[in-house]
């Protein structure tokens, strides 16, 4: 049976995070996941705080790090390296990313023509969210073909001052179409198709060439700013991105669509990349199922499977980054009961007639958001009462109970902070372990699907 | 302006009302419909959607189960394409009396409704995922049909005989003189202006909202509204209708509908047939039921709820049929509140009533067609028709059982594979997909909006089945709201107009038609083109109406698809910007969620 000193369950940003920093420690470590995470399905940007009312990320996390049950009351210390350290595996990666917890939270437009509030953001979206100059213009490009992303519409949606919600805008906002080389059979194309066709050199060059001579008659006496659907190289994406300034000579920025989403796939490959410098094993396809456990029943490792096999891993210490409902890291079941599937852990939720308020849309969320595993200061999970229920875990992420994260658009800094502050205990637990130089696990099961990330 | 001269206004685009426009379009009378939000927007769309063949009512509502029984076949032959002969099964479970099966065997052959017993090892063949332990199991030849694929048929029908329907526009006042109607004044709750015709007739086909209707000619029709709530399975458990071989309490059936399954029903009285909600006792009744026919159901997948408001006319004393009569008088509790002079709806024929508002109430053209069925709108058309037609002197007979429906292809009945046929065979922008659930692609949509533009995204998916797939449109609402936005970018129009629109886009109640449109004007000094405020709107009126009808069902899968599409729209997308306070699409209580 392996055997690593860390143990953590879930391929998110908690899980990477948590992962990377107890690696970064020293420690030796295993990151085992079912599937893949809200990496893959949202904006690629870091969403720290950006509650209502507040301008600036740090002010965001201290408002809520105010609020009773809050995870930020308990990680929010943990933020600033946490951040740092990803930031470092997503620079390495030549993904850019600028901003941090000083910075205001701009809004930038979005693939249906409405604007978000946005804090960190990768290279390639960064040039959204500075302030526009009087006179400057924004010309959306779209590709012909592609239905995840309608240019025009999009166009005539941020043309007008309602998305803006009060924000400075554009003076004028245009779109044009351009039709990318090789591509007008294709049918059903979606946003990874179109950045694996970057990815080619061959292809690339007369791509942004056709960009490039589509842009040009937009150029008017003004500044100008042009958005693109966020699939501008997957692998290769820096290298686009620096063909792509050349070319334009000018700023520009991508636009994430629906999933797939190609920056958040960047970002989590960079992480993973990470992770492999790091001798991390990594292994997504790995369903955990229960606990290990010492015969005093203390957590000392997950059951997983793989390939319908058993494939148990031994832990000094085990951190769950399973995620929420979207995720499979919290269960509802039709008689109003909300389960943690893998070890059955206590679960703070509202009763079932107010999980959802009756619109979508309700500005205070619903109530089954904040549901998830209580814990106490070191992230252990706790009972109603506050009484230890279980021994030899940590939970990180969007696990936690307290947050409403998508109104609060706290998501990804919870789950940075909460996996920096998982990985420093675990680690302090770990001394013993650590003297012996375990050094990174050998290497999974022969057939492991490593890197089955890539897609 | 004088107003237009018509022979009938029809009022409501319900199957009802849609095969009285074609019925009395093919007899040669100038007709107009009108429905105050889209065709099948009321009972026609929230209803089981099961063309039943009679066997549900045998034992306890004969006229109901002949005329279902007729109308099944008649229905097959003229409106093939907008029905699936699935074929039914009633089984006998050990839940169920067992001497109801010998009785229910012993009603139909009496009525003359198909069924055929047969082995349960033979049921479990031909539908092996009932449970296993069937007492007794009966062929009939239930089906399943389409509300708003048969709407269309007949619309199109009727539009090709010189008749004319306009959604979206509400019958909101008629004038009298004389015992008389002399004039309809009609709004288009879009754009709120009104306008007035001058109808020789005018038929009252308003389903459960038609007490409402006739009031406005201060006739009296009272109706007993009996809510029905139904759930939406993932995929089809059953190839067949299967029904429970138990009295009828609440029509308890599965019914496989395109690629889902539904099953239903629940049944509660309630009194408005705009506001009501679906509690967690009726969703865990339909679950226990589920259960019931096939083991685990409640384990599976359910990807929404909606509940339909059945308009059961409740007859004056005078109006009572010599049968009914004495079906009152054979139950001891019907029996005494007849004596004092109420009537017990339950012993009540489900079947419909042409009523004659000149004999009845002194308005000598307004008639009303209440009650029936779905599988027997074109009976009820056929007889208002009749009536309709004796009044205007008009001596041309029914055809509507004659002639199909559906152009040259007519007689071909629906099938599951038609759509993923169609998309191997079609070529060019036919084959790109934005509903990958219900294979609806790009030139559907096109076509769609071709004929119907200016519409909402869920006018779109009553006629295209957009978003109703396990996603519930998390990916589809996206990319179709993006081709309104193409459509609308070209279009001027008034702020009125933009307004209208708005409502239109989220299915709105009449009291939120009222409220919006009485508002004021949007604070939106820059936003000149109609066009991105009904793509705002659009996209949200249809994300909330899909997630209306997957609140009362959100757990497991559904719950965890509903937070993947939250994420995408307010995470990504930020949609939670295009909501404005006061210009989001109003909506009602759950219940009025949409298949
Ligand atoms: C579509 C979408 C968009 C979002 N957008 C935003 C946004 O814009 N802003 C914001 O602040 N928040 C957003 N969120 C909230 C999001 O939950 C957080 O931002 C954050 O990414 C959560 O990270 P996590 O690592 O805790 O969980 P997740 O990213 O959900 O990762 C959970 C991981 O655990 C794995 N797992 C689950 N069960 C098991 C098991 N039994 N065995 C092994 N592995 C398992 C999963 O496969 C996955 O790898 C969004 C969420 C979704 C779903
Ligand atoms: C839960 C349930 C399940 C059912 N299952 C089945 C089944 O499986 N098989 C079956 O055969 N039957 C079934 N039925 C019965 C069937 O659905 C109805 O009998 C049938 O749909 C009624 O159609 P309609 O056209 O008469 O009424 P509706 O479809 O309600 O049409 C009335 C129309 O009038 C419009 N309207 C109202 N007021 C105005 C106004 N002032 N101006 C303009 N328009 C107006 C409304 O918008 C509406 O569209 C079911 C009913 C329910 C409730």
């Amino acid at each position: 049976m392996p055997s690593c000193d860390v143990l953590v369950a879930g391929a998110g940003l908690a899980g990477l995070t948590t992962a990377l920093a107890a690696a970064d420690g020293g420690a030796s470590v295993w990151l085992v996941a079912k599937g893949h995470a809200a990496t893959h399905w949202s904006h690629g940007g870091l969403d720290l705080a950006a509650p209502p009312g507040t301008v600036g990320g740090g002010e965001g996390v201290a408002l809520l790090a105010r609020r009773p049950g809050h995870p930020y009351e308990i990680v929010a210390e943990d933020l600033p390296a946490g951040l740092a350290r990803v930031r470092r595996a997503l620079d390495a990666a030549g993904l850019a990313y600028e901003g941090d917890l000083a910075s205001p939270h701009g809004r930038i437009p979005t693939a249906v023509g409405a604007t978000r509030p946005a804090g960190v953001l990768p290279g390639a979206q960064a040039a959204a969210r500075a302030p526009w100059r009087p006179g400057e213009g924004l010309l959306v490009v779209g590709f012909e073909r592609f239905r995840d992303f309608a240019a025009p519409a999009v166009a005539a949606s941020l043309a007008r001052p309602l998305p803006w919600a009060g924000a400075p805008r554009p003076e004028r906002v245009t779109a044009v179409g351009v039709t990318l080389p090789g591509l007008a059979e294709r049918r059903n194309l979606d946003g990874l198709d179109l950045a694996r066709a970057f990815d080619d050199p061959s292809w690339r060059g007369p791509a942004l060439d056709a960009i490039a001579r589509a842009v040009e008659p937009h150029r008017g006496d003004g500044e100008l700013r042009v958005a693109f659907p966020a699939v501008l190289g997957l692998a290769d994406h820096p290298a686009v991105a620096a063909a792509l300034d050349a070319r334009l000579g000018g700023p520009w920025f991508e636009i994430p669509l629906v999933p797939p989403s190609v920056p958040g796939l960047r970002l989590y490959e960079a992480m993973v990349a990470a992770l492999r410098a790091a001798r991390v094993a990594v292994q997504v396809g790995f369903a955990v199922s229960a606990a290990i456990r010492t015969p005093d029943g203390r957590v000392a490792g997950l059951a997983t499977a793989a390939a319908g096999r058993p494939f148990p891993i031994r832990a000094g210490q085990v951190v769950l980054a399973t995620g929420g409902f979207a995720s499979g890291g919290l269960v509802a079941t039709a008689d109003g009961r909300v389960e943690e599937p893998i070890l059955g852990l206590p679960v703070e939720a509202p009763p079932q007639p107010a999980w959802l308020a009756p619109s979508m849309f309700d500005p205070a969320g619903h109530p089954l958001e904040a549901a998830g595993i209580r814990t106490d200061r070191k992230l252990r999970p706790v009972g109603p009462t506050g009484e230890r229920a279980e021994r030899g875990v940590r939970i990180a992420g969007a696990l936690l109970a307290g947050a409403r994260a998508l109104r609060e658009r706290s998501g990804d800094g919870i789950a940075i902070a909460s996996g920096e502050r998982a990985a420093r205990l675990a680690l302090a637990r770990t001394v013993g372990a650590l003297a012996v130089p375990s050094g990174p696990v050998a290497a999974g099961p022969a057939a492991g699907p490593e890197g089955r990330g890539a897609r | 302006m004088t107003p237009r001269v018509l022979d009938v206004l029809v009022v409501g685009g319900g199957a009802t009302g849609a095969a009285l426009l074609r019925d009395l379009s093919m007899r040669g009378a100038r007709c107009l419909l009108v429905d105050k939000g889209d065709f099948g927007t009321g009972t026609s769309g929230r209803n089981h959607g099961l063309l039943h063949s009679g066997a549900r009512y045998v034992v306890k509502d004969e006229i109901s189960a002949l005329q279902c029984a007729r109308e099944n076949a008649v229905l097959s032959r003229v409106a093939a394409p907008a029905i699936e002969p699935t074929g039914g099964l009633f089984v006998a479970t050990p839940d169920d009396p067992p001497d109801y099966a010998d009785g229910f065997a012993a009603a139909c052959a009496r009525a003359g409704v198909a069924c055929r017993e047969i082995e349960p090892a033979e049921a479990l063949r031909r539908e092996p995922a009932l449970r296993p332990d069937l007492r007794r199991a009966f062929a009939v030849s239930d089906g399943a049909i389409d509300p708003w694929a048969l709407i269309e048929l007949n619309l199109r029908s009727a539009v090709h005989y010189g008749g004319e329907a306009l959604a979206y526009h509400r019958l909101v006042g008629l004038q009298l003189a004389n015992g008389r109607i002399v004039g309809a004044e009609l709004a288009d709750v879009r754009s709120g202006s009104t306008f007035r015709v001058a109808p020789r007739m005018v038929v009252n086909a308003a389903g459960p909202w038609a007490g409402r209707v006739a009031a406005l000619a201060g006739a009296e029709v009272t109706l007993t509204l009996g809510k029905g709530a139904l759930i939406v399975l993932d995929r089809r458990p059953v190839d067949s209708v299967v029904a429970r071989c138990h009295p009828p309490s609440d029509g308890d059936a599965l019914v496989p509908v395109h690629t889902v399954a539904i099953l239903g029903t629940s049944s509660v009285t309630v009194h408005d047939p705009d506001r009501y909600a679906i509690s967690p006792a009726e969703i865990a009744h339909l679950m226990a039921l589920g259960d019931q026919l096939v083991p685990s159901f409640s384990a599976s997948r359910v990807l929404r709820a909606y509940a339909g408001v059945r308009p059961l006319y409740l007859p004056r004393l005078d109006e009572l049929q010599p049968r009914e009569r004495a079906g009152l008088a054979a139950d001891p509790a019907a029996a005494e509140a007849l004596a004092a002079g109420r009537i017990d709806s339950r012993r009540l024929t489900r079947a419909h009533r042409v009523l004659d508002h000149g004999p009845r109430d002194g308005i000598a053209n307004l008639v009303s067609i209440v009650g029936g069925k779905l599988t027997t709108c074109r009976l009820m058309a056929e007889e208002t028709a009749d009536t309709v037609a004796a009044k205007l002197g008009l001596g041309t007979p029914c055809r509507t059982a004659d002639e199909p429906m559906g152009g040259a292809d007519g007689g071909r009945p629906y099938w599951l594979g038609h759509r993923l046929a169609e998309r191997e065979v079609a070529g060019g922008g036919d084959a790109d997909l934005v509903c990958e659930c219900e294979l609806v692609s790009a030139g559907d949509i096109e076509r769609f909006l071709d004929e119907r533009w200016p519409c909402s995204l869920d006018d779109l998916r009553r006629g295209t089945r957009l978003g109703m797939g396990p996603c519930q449109g998390a990916f589809c609402t996206f990319r179709a709201a993006a081709r309104v936005g193409e459509r609308a970018g070209g279009r001027a129009a008034t702020a009125t107009g933009e307004r209208g629109l708005l409502v239109a886009a989220g299915g709105p109640s009449p009291v939120e038609i009222g409220r919006v449109a009485d508002g004021p004007e949007p604070p939106e000094p820059g936003d000149g083109p109609i066009g991105p405020a009904l793509v705002d709107a659009a996209l949200v009126g249809f994300l909330e109406e899909r997630f209306r009808g997957v609140r009362p069902v959100a757990w497991g899968r559904q719950l965890q698809e509903a937070w993947f599409e939250a994420g995408v729209y307010l995470g990504v997308l930020g949609v939670d910007a295009l909501v404005v306070d006061g210009q989001r699409p109003c909506l009602p209580e759950d219940g009025r969620a949409e298949l």
